[in-house]
């Protein structure tokens, strides 16, 4: 099972970071949404490997379900083709690739000189059980989960406060 | 008529048919002899009743009628069958057929018409197989300036993801493709893709009315998915478990629906909007924008699309079923063996017509009950389709945002009065073993 497991991973991996390299470099814009989806799907198919699926599956419907959804619906209505009109140069786009392959090496030192690195895999490790999740949540976290919703709702409030246009609502009432 | 072509020779027929012949030989020797041979090298082969399943073995099994039973019970619980089959999608393609043939004889005979009639002599039965061969034959017509690989894509998409929500619904204990024990928030998830697939089709079907039903379909979809989500919540609560089979589990001494009727309606009302039916079926109204996202669709693209949304159609009925009606419990009807005494005798010719080892009362009776709880729940929703009007896209979206998720809050706040109070839920008084 471990050589499967080891090919999957790396076939996420390949669809994961082949179609966030697309998001960036598509021309035509929807298209890069679309591969936005795809590479948030890549993601949730790593929390799958990972004995997590019930984080999977919130990563579907929150990313793939609502995010992803609403930025291709943006990108729909904003549509205009000259909306990327300069090219990059080769020469930024080699400068980058170095630069960004420089910190790639600078991390992966970084990362192999570490504590992490001493860490090794633990196949029979326990799952994380969700139920535990969710009683820690309600009695020790309890003042942070509470702490988190009031800044939700009060995102969500301010968000509607802002989107709300009283000069049509009075144009809709009076008629 | 009926007469044969002037230009016809028995030696040019006999040659064309001995030529084929050589040609299927031919092929088979080359091509189809290694593939065989080749997988058959490679594939674990597997054990039936001890013995290793080789291909001859399983001829002449199937051949000697008193030892085909254990090989087809084998088959029978392969996950292959189970995905391509019995709980999977041929048995869901089939209810889907079905459903479309009750759906246009129910809605003629309730609006006084007659329906489909010619095709099969009886009532119209072979009308679906008439209206396949007429897709197939169809030719498939991509609008000038559509985006082509999104248009071509989408109606695969739209099946395949239908099926996958297909394949996470139990039909009896252990009858299921993908038992997985996030079950309900997966078909949560998987049924998020929808608004993404339809507005995708719509803009790249590269026309108005597509692209107008498609944003009424984002519209419509987001607004519902709330109370959607909202309303199955309870019966999580009760169960405790996110599995469908253990939700379906849990209902074993009474259903869901006579704790929270009102979850059970919202759950209804928006699996309706969910599917784009009357009276929700804004996306696709014909009296206003022609047919809406499907406008553009021809041939097999629009039967990809309608078979998707029938498969969607049994696969939320049955959902309902599972979280609200008991799932597949309900009383014994049906007898301990097929044939009595039949797997004591010795008589192999009997033990074949009892299916002996093969025939299991309580699974073909819970097999039976969850289908009737399910055609119950379809032929409500056909019959909602019968008699109700098409309602305007800012009532629908009042529905879903004020009224629907407010109204799912009354249950859950029932079911945790009475789990508190130590009545349902896990440990109460009434709780299933």
């Amino acid at each position: 099972m471990q050589t499967m497991v080891d090919s999957v991973f790396v076939g996420l991996s390949i669809l994961t970071i082949g179609s966030a390299i697309i998001t960036l470099e598509s021309r035509e814009l929807l298209y890069g949404g679309i591969a936005l989806a795809i590479s948030m799907l890549g993601i949730a198919g790593y929390f799958l490997i990972l004995d997590a699926p019930f984080v999977a599956m919130f990563q579907i419907t929150v990313y793939v379900g609502a995010v992803a959804v609403l930025i291709i619906f943006t990108v729909m209505l904003v549509r205009s083709p000259n909306t990327i009109t300069q090219r990059e140069t080769k020469k930024r786009k080699i400068a980058g690739i170095i630069i960004s392959l420089g910190f790639l090496a600078l991390f992966a030192t970084l990362i192999g000189n570490s504590v992490t690195s001493q860490f090794s895999f633990a196949n029979n490790s326990n799952v994380v059980d969700i139920k535990e999740i969710g009683k820690k949540l309600l009695t020790y976290y309890s003042p942070v989960l509470i702490a988190l919703a009031l800044t939700l709702a009060g995102s969500i409030i301010g968000a509607l406060a802002l989107a709300r246009r009283e000069d049509i609502e009075e144009k809709n009432e009076s008629t | 008529m009926g007469s044969i072509t002037p230009d016809f020779r028995f030696g040019n027929f006999a040659g064309s048919i001995v030529q084929l012949v050589l040609v299927v030989v031919a092929l088979l020797t080359v091509l189809i002899l290694p593939i065989i041979f080749f997988t058959l090298f490679f594939v674990p082969l597997p054990v039936v009743n001890g013995q290793v399943l080789t291909p001859y073995l399983f001829f002449s099994m199937m051949v000697d009628p008193s030892r085909t039973l254990p090989i087809i019970k084998f088959l029978i619980h392969t996950d292959y069958f189970r995905a391509a089959v019995f709980p999977g999608f041929g048995f869901s393609a089939l209810i889907a057929a079905a459903t479309i043939f009750i759906e246009r004889k129910l809605l003629a005979k309730m609006q006084l018409r007659i329906g489909p009639l010619y095709a099969g002599k009886i009532e119209g039965i072979f009308q679906l197989v008439a209206d396949g061969l007429k897709l197939i034959a169809k030719e498939i017509i991509v609008p000038s300036g559509a985006d082509k690989p999104i248009f071509w894509l989408a109606p695969i998409l739209f099946v395949s993801t239908s099926a996958a929500v297909v394949s996470l619904i139990p039909v009896a204990s252990g009858w299921v493709v993908a038992n997985v024990n996030v079950g309900l928030i997966a078909i949560f998830g998987i049924l998020g893709f929808f608004p993404l697939i339809t507005l995708l089709f719509s803009w790249a079907s590269n026309s108005k009315y597509p692209f107008i039903g498609g944003l009424r379909a984002l519209h419509q979809m987001i607004a519902f998915e709330i109370p959607f989500f909202l309303s199955a919540l309870p019966a999580v609560i009760l169960s405790g478990s996110l599995n469908l089979s253990d939700i379906a589990r849990s209902q074993n001494i009474f259903w869901n629906i006579f704790v929270m009727p009102i979850n059970a309606f919202v759950f209804y009302i928006s699996s309706l909007a969910e599917l784009e039916r009357i009276p929700f079926d804004l996306p696709e109204a014909e009296s206003e924008i022609v047919a809406g996202w499907l406008t553009e669709t021809s041939g097999m693209i629009f039967g990809l699309i309608q078979l998707g949304s029938y498969l969607k159609l049994y696969a939320l009925s049955a959902l309902f079923v599972i979280l609200f009606l008991g799932g597949w419990y309900g009383p014994q009807i049906f007898p301990h063996e097929l044939i009595p005494g039949a797997s004591a005798s010795n008589i192999s010719l009997l033990k074949i017509f009892g299916l002996v080892g093969l025939y299991n009362a309580v699974t073909v009776n819970s097999i039976f009950w969850f289908m009737v709880k399910t055609f119950v729940i379809i032929l409500l929703m056909l019959i909602t389709r019968g008699i109700n009007p098409r309602i305007r896209i800012d009532i629908l979206l009042h529905t879903g945002w004020y009224k629907l998720i407010v109204l799912t809050f009354i249950n859950l706040f029932i079911v945790l009065t009475l789990i508190y109070g130590g009545i349902l839920g896990p440990g109460g008084m009434i709780s299933p073993k």
